[in-house]
Order: C-alpha cells, then structure tokens, then sequence
C-alpha cells in the first residue's frame, strides 16, 4: 500500500507514537481525578504534551495550550470564544469546512478575502482595506487542498497593527512549517495532533493568548464547588474525563519530529510534491495545480481532463494506492479555484513516504488516465 | 520531618510548579490537597519537606499562581503559614 492521504490524517507514526500511546492506555487511569499513580500517570501525559507542544511552538505558558479532540473542536473553541453575532470576520477564501460552518452558526458577517490561488500579494492587498470593519479575522496557515502556503506573518502583522483579533488555523502547517507563536502574536492557534505532529485520532492542540469562553461544561477536577467552570486554563475548557492515551501520543509525535528536524521534514515532503508534479506535468490529460515552490507545502491537487477525480481514486485504491478526492470538506477553496464542479484528487506526503513510492504511484495515475 | 503544603488551582498547575522547582533542585510531590484545606473543592498541592521559602520565592518570581500554604504539625493538623 501507499499512503498519500497525510493531510487528512497521517497514517503511518513513529514506533516511539504506538508505544507511548499503548502504555498511557494500559497504565495511566483519568488525568486530574486523583493523586495515585495511574491518575498521576495520566495527569503526566497530558502536562508532556502541553511542555512539548509549548516548546516546539514557542508559546510560553503550557496551561494555556488546551489539549481538544481535534482541530475542528479547537478552532470550534477559539470561535466561540471571539465570536460576535452580527459584526464583520473576515476569512480567505481557503477555509475549510472547520472554519466556515462554526462562523455561518455564530451568526457573524463573513467576507471572503484573497480567492485567487498562490496569490499572496493580492490576498494582503484585499486583507489591508477590508480591516477597518472587521471585528475578527479567522485564516488558515496552509490550504487543505492546495498546499498553497498564505502569508500568516504578514496577516498577522496587520491584524495586530488594526487591533483585529485573529485565529490561525494550523491544521495543514503544524509540525511542517515553522510556526512561533511568539512572533506570529496570533490570539488562538489551532492544530490537530493525528495530522503532521503525527500523534493519534482524537489529539488536537488550542494555544490560548486570548480570553476563552467554554463550550462543554462538566467536570474539571478543580474548584468542584464552584457551579461554573474554572476561570483559569486549561481547566476551563477541559470538561470531562481527557484523552490521556492520545495526549502521550502527541508528545511522543512532536519529539520524534524534533529529533528529525522540522526543517528536514518540510524539505522531504516538498521534494516529494516537486517529485510528483515532474512526473505528471507533461500529460495533457491532467491539470495540475501546482504553484511557486516557496508558496506551496506537500500537497498537490491534480484533476483529469476525462475522467472523474472519484473514480480515478478509487481506481488508484483498488490498486493500494490511497488518495482522497472530491471537495475534501473544502467548498469554500474548490469555489475560489474554479474546481468545485469537478472537486480535485489529492495527493499529501508525510515524512515516511520515498521517493520510490511516488514513482509507482505516478506510473499508475497515468496508466488509468 | 517537616511537611508543607502548597495549594494551587490546578493539577496542571502543581506540575509545572514542580517542574520549576525540580530545575532548581527542590524535590515537590504533587498531591491531592486535603478537602478542608481548600475553600473551592478539590484540588491539588506541592508538598515538600524542606526549601519551603526558597521554593515560595522561586514560585512567586516566576508568577506563578500560588494559594494557600499549610505545615503540618506534628499532631497531624495543618497550620497556615503566610508568606
């Protein structure tokens, strides 16, 4: 089998991910509900994954990195938290699905900015005069489907210059691209843990700079008297028995990343994209949507001129090989692309994928095409 | 052997208390503070046996939020002691 789908989860882990997350599940009991050691187990794995995810991001207070089940529930949190029904968000028009339903239910105003594909300078220019009304701006680092990298510093840089809180949505750079907090001076940053940090289904990561409002209200294993949740983080926004398996599998996932090397990564998967798109280019029967090097990670959409993208990937599957197409949970990025009607087959690298792999797999796309 | 309690709001919180404390070579356990030393249910406390206004001072230097602090007698019971 070979497994190009790692931009919706990563299918292949490290050892150290599997053995970290077997023994918090055989070992450790629920986090925050006790002082004896299983509880205390759990309680450890979940302060790991804040510390690691605190240094590998530059964030510099790990109680305000909320430990969620997924992207979506982090950037569902980081919403609800600045949401304001009736005033201006604005977003690019790269959003996924994860961004664009919890702004449609918060009731907000949403306007789509920079709808061209690798178009950075033309996304800033729109940014810059749509500021002033805007009360929010929620942006995805990376797009899904794409790989087309958006300018985040720049964005950033000009909503803090305009006072405009702002999200980021990490889900497709978080463990690829360098990502400091410090710098970026974003109010949430949201992330999934099962994607590049190559942790397990059900981890995501919420760096909280700003004020939170929960979502689920429960038990936290502190201030059990009060009839509120706990003001202070992570507590506030960690009801209920917590995911320690999957929290020490996340940290596991990011030192494995860190001693490997990001950077060493980033190369690989986009040397892997380049690799793909050479072998693709010149067949006339297939349009690739493949930009600037610098602006574009390991993620590479392409689409037949003649046959429909499900059933080249089902074709694809058949023979082992796993690619998603369709719309990838993306409309809002198909729409600005011009590919909604058709939806795009997908191809993502991880950092296990060999060059070997994307030649058998260029080999097949072409003899079914 | 002497034995202080350090309230914090949060397990999480103890951990990294203790983890500050552990860089500078104070040994702290995090516990399950007692139910009638907490005015707000439950919670959890940095116990430690010595370096008691060494640790207060490392812990306050670096804002960390601390609560209440207790030594225990040795009849068992929980004197406060203000910092």
């Amino acid at each position: 089998m070979i497994y190009l789908d790692s931009a919706a989860t990563s299918f292949q882990k490290p050892p150290q991910v599997f053995r970290a997350y077997n023994e918090t599940v055989r070992n450790a009991a629920s986090p925050g509900r006790g002082a004896y050691r299983p509880a205390m187990l759990a309680a450890e794995a979940m302060f790991h994954a804040r510390e690691e995810a605190a240094a590998f991001f530059h964030f510099p207070d790990s109680e305000r990195i909320v430990l969620t089940m997924n992207a979506t529930h982090a950037l569902n949190l980081a919403i609800h938290s600045l949401a304001q029904k009736g005033k201006r968000v604005l977003i690019s028009g790269f959003e996924h699905n994860s961004v664009l339903r919890p702004l449609v239910a918060s009731g907000m105003e949403i306007v789509t900015v920079g709808r061209k594909l690798f178009d950075p300078e033309g996304l800033l220019q729109e940014l810059r005069s749509s500021l002033n009304d805007a009360s929010l701006a929620v942006f995805t680092h990376v797009s899904n489907v794409f790989g087309y990298i958006l300018p985040i510093e720049e964005i950033a840089s000009l909503c803090c210059s305009r006072g405009v809180p702002l999200i980021v949505d990490a889900s497709q750079s978080a463990g690829i691209l360098e990502l400091d907090s410090r710098s970026l001076g974003a109010d949430y940053i949201a992330m999934p843990g099962h994607k590049s940090l190559l942790g397990v289904p059900g981890s995501g990561l919420l760096l909280c700079g700003g004020d939170t409002v929960p979502l689920l209200f429960g038990g936290s294993g502190s201030d059990s008297l009060d009839r509120q949740m706990p003001a202070y983080l992570p507590d506030r926004l960690e009801a209920g028995t917590q995911n320690a398996p999957a929290a020490a599998a996340l940290a596991a996932g990011i030192r494995y990343i860190h001693s490997r090397g990001r950077q060493e990564i980033e190369k690989h998967e986009r040397e892997l994209c380049r690799h793909m798109a050479s072998l693709l280019r010149d067949r006339d029967d297939l349009e690739l949507f493949l930009g600037p090097e610098s602006m574009q990670t390991g993620v590479l959409s392409v689409r037949s001129r003649r046959f429909d993208c499900d059933e080249l990937a089902a074709r694809l599957a058949a023979d082992g090989i796993c690619v998603r197409s369709g719309l990838h949970c993306s409309p809002l990025a198909h729409e600005s692309a011009g590919t909604i009607e058709t939806g795009t087959l997908r191809m993502s690298f991880s950092p296990f994928n060999t060059h070997a792999e994307i030649e058998r797999a260029a080999a097949k796309l072409i003899k079914f095409i | 052997m002497k034995q202080y309690l350090i309230l914090c709001r949060s397990v999480t919180s103890a951990q990294r208390c203790a983890k500050l404390l552990e860089g500078a070579l104070i040994r702290a356990s995090v516990v399950k503070a007692p139910r009638g030393l907490s005015s707000s249910g439950c919670a959890y406390a940095l116990q430690l046996h010595n370096k008691f206004d060494e640790a207060i001072g490392i812990l306050k230097r670096h804002d960390m939020p601390v609560g209440k602090c207790f030594i225990r007698e040795y009849s068992g019971e929980y004197r406060e002691v203000k910092t």
